[in-house]
C-alpha cells in the first residue's frame, strides 16, 4: 500500500471537470485508490465520490493506492495534480 | 467487442439537452450511446411513444436501453413505462439530475440491471444540504 499527501494547487480545485479527469485517468488501474480529505475517505474512481470532497484550492489530501499496480496508479494521480489537471492555473 | 447499454433521456422541455450539454462539458467525450427526447407541452403522447420506440431501438446494441426521466408520474415517464409493451428491452429510472447522468456515464461497462441501480444511487447521492 502506498500513501502520499498532496495539496490541491489548481485554482478551481477538484471541481467537476477535474474530478472527471482524475476518475478517467484511474479507471484502468486494478489498485483500489482512495482520497481522504477532512476525515472523509472516498473511492478515487467514483466521480460523485471525488466531487463530494468539495476540495478547493489549497486543500490537503491524502492519496492511497493499494493493489498490484499501485505505484503506477499513484504516479498517474500525482502527475495530474502536479499538472494542475492541465487547466493552466 | 463488448456490448453496451444505450441511454435515452426522456424529459420535459429543455431539460434533457441541457443535461447532456453539462455532462459533455464535464466529461469531454461521452462513453455510451445517448439520445434525448424533450416532450413539448401539449404534444401527443402517442406520437412521443412512437418516437421513443424508434430511438430506443436504434440505441439498443443488444444490452438494452436505460431510460432516464426527470419526473416520476409525469408524461415523459408515463410514455417510458409503455416501451416494454412495444418490445423495448429497458429499465426506466426517474428523478433525473446531473449527478445521476454523470454517474451512469462513469460506469459504461455495466449491464442494464446494474446500471439502473447505479443511476438511482447517483441521483440520490448527489444531494447535499450545507452545514447551516
Amino acid at each position: 500500500m502506498l500513501e502520499r499527501d498532496i495539496t490541491v494547487s489548481n485554482r478551481l480545485g477538484l471541481h467537476a471537470r477535474a474530478s472527471a479527469k482524475l476518475v478517467q485517468a484511474l479507471q484502468g488501474f486494478q489498485a483500489n485508490i482512495f482520497i481522504t480529505y477532512r476525515g472523509k475517505e472516498v473511492n478515487a474512481k467514483s466521480i460523485m465520490g471525488v466531487m463530494m470532497l468539495a476540495a478547493g484550492l489549497g486543500a490537503q489530501l491524502r492519496l492511497r493506492a493499494d493493489g498490484p499496480d499501485e505505484e503506477a496508479a499513484m504516479a498517474a494521480m500525482v502527475d495530474l495534480f502536479e499538472r494542475k489537471f492541465d487547466e493552466g492555473q | 467487442m463488448t456490448m453496451s447499454v444505450g441511454v435515452l433521456l426522456l424529459t420535459h422541455e429543455a431539460m434533457g439537452g441541457a443535461l447532456i450539454t453539462a455532462a459533455r462539458h464535464v466529461l469531454g467525450k461521452l462513453p455510451l450511446p445517448l439520445d434525448v427526447i424533450e416532450v413539448e407541452p401539449g404534444s401527443d403522447p402517442d406520437s412521443t411513444l412512437r418516437d421513443a420506440t424508434l430511438r430506443a431501438r436504434s440505441l439498443d446494441g443488444g444490452d438494452g436501453v436505460l431510460v432516464l426521466t426527470d419526473l416520476y408520474g409525469a408524461t415523459p415517464c408515463n410514455v417510458a413505462q409503455r416501451l416494454p409493451g412495444l418490445g423495448v428491452h429497458m429499465h426506466c429510472v426517474s428523478g433525473l439530475n446531473l449527478p445521476m447522468l454523470l454517474r451512469v456515464l462513469n460506469y459504461p461497462e455495466q449491464k442494464l440491471d446494474q446500471l439502473a441501480q447505479t443511476a438511482a444511487s447517483g441521483g440520490r447521492g448527489g444531494i447535499f444540504v450545507d452545514h447551516a
